[in-house]
């Protein structure tokens, strides 16, 4: 489970080009529960996710997973607990780095180094398991450099990657968005499947509006560091993207507003 | 070039074997142009030739050089990691500091170990070897021993983090690797390899020098360079011990080139010549993939 309290993150903090990425983000979501993220460029989708994940910390408020207080955990210190995969494919993995020597880093995820080998038979047959899944003959091309693979490839490969561990919450980040349009689809098939599998706790960013419906239980909106609606249930199962394009011009629209407000008051 | 010439070229080009698996882990590895090297490799020598001096054990003076030569490399990371300086510049300053410290370390400007024991003093005469030999021997060993040990821990979960650091940064974390507690170690092993060399160096030569150190990058590097483009594999044992091999044949094709009169170089050319060498290993492959490139576009036209 995940809970943000009245969250809220400051870039520049007290530089003129201080900027307000999340202003008081109230958020539960309970145990196995797949939640969509959407809203414009800039509306802190992405600076959640981060939070969440520790690489941004958090100005006020708190972050829990489960009863367990961790807005002062750095990074690494979550890593049991979450997985992630990002929107650039390049940046899921190691280019320079075999395929089989990606995944045991992710496979000792969460632990710690240790000198004894890092790959061994037990692994490499674990990994061509999950490598089958993906129909995309990388099972193999275990000792092929991570680099000589397609952006496809590579984000299939770190989506797999981020299940060899048994963790509880999964972030993605727009994780389809630099893919063509059929490997996307794939990418999303066997996302799919794993949060199934593994009964994730998930949040997912994306920029598609017919993605953020299709997928989950449950769609949030966010715009200027707010959430402004939060879609669950019934209520969600009869919205279509027109409806959510019309929430998003409202709200946008009364952004604006109630920023014409802030400079007459300004004034 | 004689017999005694040409083993006593083997024998640098192997000690150098280990200044360049200390280059080739900070470059390659972790992604950390490390300059310290040019003052931890006197460091390494400075401490264990003056630690002789003073009638301190061979073996324990060998490994108080390595150990201060890689609290030089921490300093380095210590700058970059804490405070932001970039690395090469971070590197450069400790580098700098280094000068002065050796100097501190030496009490004046060399050490000389004649007729003190040193770490080869106990092999001396074994199996009636003539010394010329079995200090290429000694030094082969200790060269090979090193960079079996670098491969090998390359290859394990700590190791193949550290090179995620150097790949990836934020993959390295999103996977809980620790990155700074990783540059801190990468950097205080390569400088430490590259202390041992000193180390060995002062040693064999029987002599520690402030200046001994200048331009250890460079050879380091040239050596690393070298062997790689000989050896291509993604084998950690093949690329370290390439790193080896790279370095002896770099101390060849100097130790030729100032050999052949109808060059007519100089030692004293010898700096221009490894800039040459090093230019030139780095140029090669870059023009090489232009021209295939261009070579593929005819093809297709």
């Amino acid at each position: 489970m995940i809970c943000c309290k009245d969250l809220h993150v400051t870039f520049n903090r007290g530089l003129p080009t201080e900027k307000l990425a999340l202003r008081g983000i109230d958020l539960t979501i309970p145990m196995g529960e797949f939640v969509t993220v959407i809203g414009s460029n800039g509306a802190g989708k992405s600076t959640l996710l981060n939070t969440i994940a520790g690489d941004i910390n958090s100005t006020k408020g708190q972050i829990l997973f489960g009863d367990r207080d961790v807005t002062k955990l750095p990074a690494t210190g979550r890593t049991a607990d979450i997985a992630r995969v990002f929107q650039d494919p390049l940046a899921g993995t190691c280019g320079d780095l075999t395929v089989e020597e990606n995944m045991a880093l992710a496979y000792g995820r969460g632990q710690k180094g240790r000198l004894s080998s890092a790959l061994n038979s037990k692994m490499r047959k674990v990994f061509r398991e999950q490598l089958s899944r993906l129909n995309l003959g990388l099972e193999n091309r275990l000792e092929s450099e991570m680099g000589l693979l397609s952006g496809g490839q590579r984000q299939s490969v770190s989506l797999l990657m981020s299940a060899l561990q048994p963790s509880t919450i999964l972030l993605l980040d727009e994780h389809t968005a630099a893919l063509d349009p059929k490997t996307a689809a794939l990418i999303m098939d066997i996302t799919s499947q794993i949060i199934a599998e593994k009964q994730l706790t998930v949040m997912m960013v994306t920029h598609s509006m017919r993605q953020a419906l299709d997928h989950g239980s449950r769609t949030i909106m966010l715009h200027e560091g707010k959430i402004i609606f939060d879609l669950a249930g019934e209520k969600r199962a009869g919205y279509e993207v027109k409806d959510l394009l019309n929430l998003f011009a409202q709200a946008k629209s009364d952004g604006e507003e109630l920023d014409d407000d802030k400079l007459l008051l300004g004034a | 070039m004689s017999l005694f010439s040409f083993l006593g070229t083997l024998e640098i080009g192997l000690i150098y074997g280990l200044v360049a698996i200390g280059v080739y882990l900070t470059f390659r590895i972790l992604d950390f142009p490390d300059l310290t090297v040019d003052g931890s490799f006197t460091l390494g020598a400075a401490v264990t030739a003056t630690l002789i001096v003073m009638g301190v054990n061979v073996l324990l003076a060998t490994l108080a050089g390595t150990l201060a030569a890689a609290c030089a490399g921490l300093v380095t990371a210590w700058l970059n990691l804490r405070f932001d300086i970039l690395h090469l510049l971070a590197s450069i300053l400790t580098m700098t500091a280094l000068y002065t410290i050796n100097l501190r370390v030496m009490g004046k400007p060399n050490v000389a170990l004649i007729m003190e024991p040193t770490i080869l003093t106990p092999f001396e005469g074994i199996f009636g070897l003539p010394d010329m030999y079995m200090r290429v021997i000694f030094v082969a060993v200790c060269a090979v021993a090193g960079g079996l040990l670098v491969a090998w821990f390359l290859r394990t979960q700590y190791g193949l983090a550290m090179r995620a650091v150097g790949s990836n940064k934020r993959m390295a974390q999103a996977n809980g690797i620790v990155v700074k507690q990783k540059v801190y170690a990468g950097l205080a092993l390569s400088n430490g390899l590259v202390g041992l060399a000193g180390a060995l160096f002062a040693q064999t030569n029987g002599f520690a020098d402030s200046t001994m150190g200048i331009g250890t990058i460079v050879v380091g590097l040239a050596a690393v360079i070298i062997g790689q483009s000989l050896f291509a594999s993604r084998s950690m044992y093949v690329i370290v011990l390439s790193c080896i091999v790279g370095s002896v044949l770099y101390r060849l094709a100097v130790s030729l080139a100032l050999n052949a009169d109808f060059l007519g170089f100089s030692a004293s050319d010898l700096n221009l010549i490894t800039a040459v060498l090093v230019a030139l290993a780095l140029i090669f492959p870059k023009l090489r993939k232009e021209w295939k490139a261009k070579q593929a576009a005819r093809n297709e036209a």
